[in-house]
């Protein structure tokens, strides 16, 4: 029998230290988490807040990223090195979308783009289902497997690749929303369609570009992804559900307020399935959308 | 607002035709199918008063099927009449309504479809953790025979409830087209502004439509909880089910009143059409045409087959025009399907109807397993009460 | 005609961030009465008529209609509280017929569609479009959709009714048959309060004017007396004159 020092307060000190570890295990894991929603979810915040569109098809779109990055990889290019081909397949991949269906659904009923993309998800579901295979589908021989350990706590060197990747993404879409002229041309679009068409801004073309830039970077996500997750014709609704969740939260039309409302959806998720039970860990994340529709609709960043 | 008649006319020649097939076919397959295709078109005609007149599109209709085909379970297992699963099952989808519509109907659209995501997923959670809910494994309801039980060995008397339903919603909406609420609901889609300044409240106007719409899923939940005699999650709540009644709703016709069984009709026999042609390999395929369709209605016109149609007649009492060749479609239709053919295995639905094939019985109090004429043959009788 | 006037509006104030719109408007309006709400562009007459129709909430001041305040009342309840209103880009009900837009008016105090559709036939017959009953409000002209607006106000049996620029886009004759519309609208009893800037067709029917210029309320009295009031001149032509040049002819 090992002969414990100082009784009580000792080992109540033990317990608040494992306590601490999990609590940064978790808290760790939550933020990175909560960064890779964060990079799904500022695509279609950036599209929602030039245009007004929810791209209920978003999920597909990460899954179309995430299959692409497995092609690669089969082809010997892994996901890192894939990750700008993939973006700027995704990047044309939106403007094409855009041109050929998007644009005319924001000539209708405002229901039209709701049940539009709606049906572009139905489709592009289908076309998945049809002909690839339904089972699940990893990257093969993917980098950074390791594990990283910064004192008590152990994150996978994927996951920190990811939450990495992920905020510098979204840094660098930021920086281009703020500081380049197409830029502020899309946010001119955003805050006043008709006056931003006075001042000789194509918006056609702003909305292509808008749309294309945010499918880029679901489509960086969906490469980051296959470090670590496997792919399968309905692995984007999980995310895409999630990534509304982020958008609502923070706010439609907020970069700042994606990655607010990310951060905190990693959290709840993750200290959710650990408190709670792994199958009820979107509860909190649900709960508190509807919370925060309740008192604050417009997000907690947003202005619309 | 047009002339109810061609519309009662028509539906009261359904009612005709499916009382004929209730009664005079023998096939359980051809029975198996109207019963699917009249509990789809209810529920899409549900879904309609939502999405379609209101136009706020619900992505989580299923929840409240689903409180409907619980209720019934519950009620069952606890002894109680699955008659009182009716009001039960209304009562608890109005207040799901309430709660999801309340906080979402005044604001823009996209705000009350992610919501209905959100409750769905809550509810979908709940169900799959709470044990009185029966968890991931749901009911089996025990089988009894009779009126009383709300069940019966053979489909036709499915057939007719199922008749009475679809009936009972197709008046509700000639009613509610020709209401306060039917005339609020057109004025919000064409002018917000203008809406408002008649003094029409578009969260409460809209909330009703909801409530409604959520109890005429629930009594579809509670007839087909006692048909399946099998209910779980995923053939009743899952989002699979949402998509499913979506696309029916979109496919025929948002806002229109025949759009629904329309919709019901297309999505029934391109199910069995995929089946015959690509059996197990088919999946997939029939999402395809049903997302083709779909996103063809949205770009280019947004009121699906029979608003398009009826859209085109206008003037012409477009409405009897289109519900006569409607009606027409459908029997030639019906005529082309060969009795024993495949079932489809895609739509949840019917795949919940080939697992009842296989399920073990459970037999009520007071009732007995009787041997019939032929071999393999059996029927439930039950002493009376 | 009671003393109390049917609508009292004091200190009216609207900011749109530092934006003053409203700086303390105050003015009133006789039950039964005509008033004309004018002023030079970017008065404020339009933010005016939107505080008191609900569409936007003053920042400061009151809105007394027979006796009660409503400043700041929900867009929606308004109209139950018997207030009408027309909007100046004209908002049709596109795919609705005539009639039906009208009956929805009428529905908000008769709920039984069949007493909405027979009071808003009435309504229609009132106003002078029951022969178009069945057009869709998209095929209607113009004048005709600016009709149909005051039908469909009037359905819901107002006791004021806000009129915003009625006659702009409208020919000569179609003028003369708005006005003569107007005058019937009084004679049943409804007060009318009306934004205009087509004076040749305010000034004759107006039995009282409201000036505003600069979200103030610069004048308020008779038209006749309105055109020369050297304030009123003014504020629309920018610089003092000598009272004879007001007409256009020197004295």
């Amino acid at each position: 029998m090992a002969v414990r020092r100082g009784g009580e307060a000792a080992d109540l000190a033990d317990a608040g230290v494992e306590a601490l570890a999990t609590f940064a295990q978790l808290l760790a894991g939550g933020l990175l988490t909560g960064l890779v929603f964060a990079l799904v979810a500022v695509g279609l915040t950036l599209i929602y807040g030039v245009m007004d569109v929810v791209n209920f098809a978003h999920g597909e779109f990460l899954m179309l990223a995430m299959y692409a990055t497995l092609g690669l990889a089969l082809l010997g290019i892994g996901p890192l090195v894939g990750l700008p081909l993939v973006a700027l397949a995704l990047l044309l991949f939106g403007i094409v979308v855009y041109r050929v269906f998007v644009r005319r659904l924001l000539a209708g009923p405002p229901e039209a783009t709701v049940f539009g993309t709606f049906g572009l998800l139905v489709l592009m579901q289908g076309l998945a289902q049809a002909l690839l295979t339904s089972d699940y589908q990893s990257a093969p021989n993917p980098p950074l497997q390791g594990t990283l350990r910064l004192g008590p706590v152990a994150l996978s060197q994927a996951t920190l690749a990811e939450g990495f990747g992920a905020l510098v993404l979204t840094a660098a879409l930021f920086a281009f929303v703020e500081y380049t002229e197409t830029g502020r041309a899309m946010r001119a679009v955003a805050e006043d369609r008709i006056a931003a068409t006075l001042m000789g801004i194509d918006v056609q073309r702003v909305n292509g570009l808008a749309f294309g830039i945010g499918s880029a970077c679901v489509g960086a996500a969906g490469a980051l992804l296959m470090l670590s997750y496997p792919v399968y014709p309905t692995a984007g609704v999980p995310f895409a559900l999630t990534a509304f969740v982020v958008v609502a939260l923070g706010g439609f039309g907020s970069i700042q307020g994606a990655l607010l409302g990310a951060v905190l959806v990693g959290l709840l998720e993750v200290f959710g399935g650990f408190y709670l039970s792994p199958e009820l860990k979107m509860v909190p994340v649900y709960l508190a959308y509807l919370v925060v529709v309740l008192l604050r609709p417009q997000g907690l960043l947003g202005r619309r | 607002m047009t002339t109810a008649k061609p519309h009662l006319l028509a539906l009261g020649a359904i009612v005709a035709l499916g009382l004929l097939a209730a009664l005079g076919v023998r096939s359980a397959v051809v029975l198996d199918l109207v019963f699917t295709l009249l509990l789809y078109a209810v529920l899409g005609q549900s879904w309609n008063w939502i999405s379609g007149y209101a136009g706020n599109i619900s992505f989580g209709h299923a929840i409240f099927f689903g409180c409907g085909a619980y209720a019934s379970a519950l009620c069952v297992t606890h002894g109680l009449s699955p008659w009182l699963a009716i009001p039960a099952g209304a009562l608890a989808a109005a207040a799901l309504a309430l709660v999801t519509g309340f906080p979402t109907l005044g604001l823009r659209g996209h705000y009350f479809s992610i919501a209905t995501i959100a409750v769905a997923a809550l509810v979908e959670a709940f169900t799959r953790t709470a044990p009185w809910l029966g968890r991931a494994n749901g009911f089996e309801l025990p089988i009894a025979s009779g009126w009383a039980a709300l069940q019966f060995p053979q489909k036709g008397p499915y057939v007719v409830l199922a008749l009475v339903l679809f009936a009972a919603a197709q008046l509700a909406t000639i009613a509610m087209e020709r209401s306060r609420l039917g005339y609020y609901l057109r004025a919000l889609r064409a002018n917000h502004a203008a809406a408002a300044s008649v003094g029409i409240d578009e969260r409460r106007v809209k909330l009703v439509a909801f409530a409604w719409s959520a109890v005429m899923a629930a009594a579809a939940g509670v007839l087909y909880a006692q048909y399946t005699l099998f209910i779980d999650p995923p053939s009743t709540i899952a989002l699979g089910i949402s998509i499913d009644i979506a696309l029916i709703g979109v496919v025929g016709g948002i806002g229109t009143l025949w759009g629904p069984a329309a919709g019901a009709l297309v999505y029934v026999v391109l199910a069995k059409a995929v089946a015959l042609r690509l059996g197990g390999a088919g999946k997939g395929y029939d999402l395809v045409i049903y997302g083709a369709i779909i996103c063809l209605i949205a770009a280019l016109r947004p009121y699906g087959i029979v608003g398009t149609i009826v859209d085109a007649l206008r003037r012409r009492r477009g409405a009897a025009i289109a519900v006569t060749a409607s009606g027409a479609a459908t029997a030639v239709l019906f005529a082309a399907l060969p009795a024993g053919t495949a079932r489809a295995a895609g739509a949840p639905i019917e795949a919940a109807l080939a697992a009842r094939a296989s399920w073990k019985l459970t037999l009520a109090p007071g009732c007995a397993l009787v041997p019939g004429a032929r071999s393999g043959d059996f029927t439930v009788e039950c002493a009376q009460r | 005609m009671s003393a109390e006037p049917l609508l009292a509006v004091r200190g009216l104030t609207k900011r749109f961030g530092s934006l003053r719109a409203l700086d303390g408007v105050d003015f009133d309006v006789a039950e039964g009465s005509l008033t004309g709400l004018i002023g030079p562009n970017g008065a404020g007459k339009s933010t005016a008529f939107a505080c008191i129709a609900g569409a936007e909430k003053p920042t400061a001041g009151s809105v007394r209609f027979g006796g009660r305040e409503i400043a700041g009342t929900p867009y929606h309840r308004v109209a139950e509280l018997g207030i009408a209103r027309t909007y100046q880009i004209v908002q049709t009900f596109a795919d609705m017929t005539v009639l039906e837009a009208t009956t929805t008016g009428a529905l908000l105090r008769r709920p039984r569609l069949r007493d909405a559709v027979a009071h808003a036939e009435d309504v229609l017959a009132f106003v002078g479009l029951a022969d178009k009953r069945y057009r869709l409000g998209r095929a209607l002209t113009i004048a005709d959709k600016k009709r149909l607006e005051v039908a469909r106000a009037l359905a819901t049996e107002p006791t004021l009714l806000l009129l915003d620029e009625v006659m702009a886009g409208l020919t000569p004759a179609e003028c003369a048959g708005a006005v003569e519309l107007l005058r019937r609208i009084l004679a049943s009893g409804v007060t009318v309060l009306m934004v205009e800037h087509v004076m040749e067709v305010l000034m004759p029917i107006a039995q009282h004017v409201v000036v505003i210029a600069a979200g103030k309320t610069i004048f308020s009295g008779t038209a006749t007396d309105a055109v020369r009031d050297a304030r009123v001149v003014e504020a629309y032509l920018g610089s003092p004159l000598e009272h004879g040049e007001i007409a256009g002819h020197a004295e």
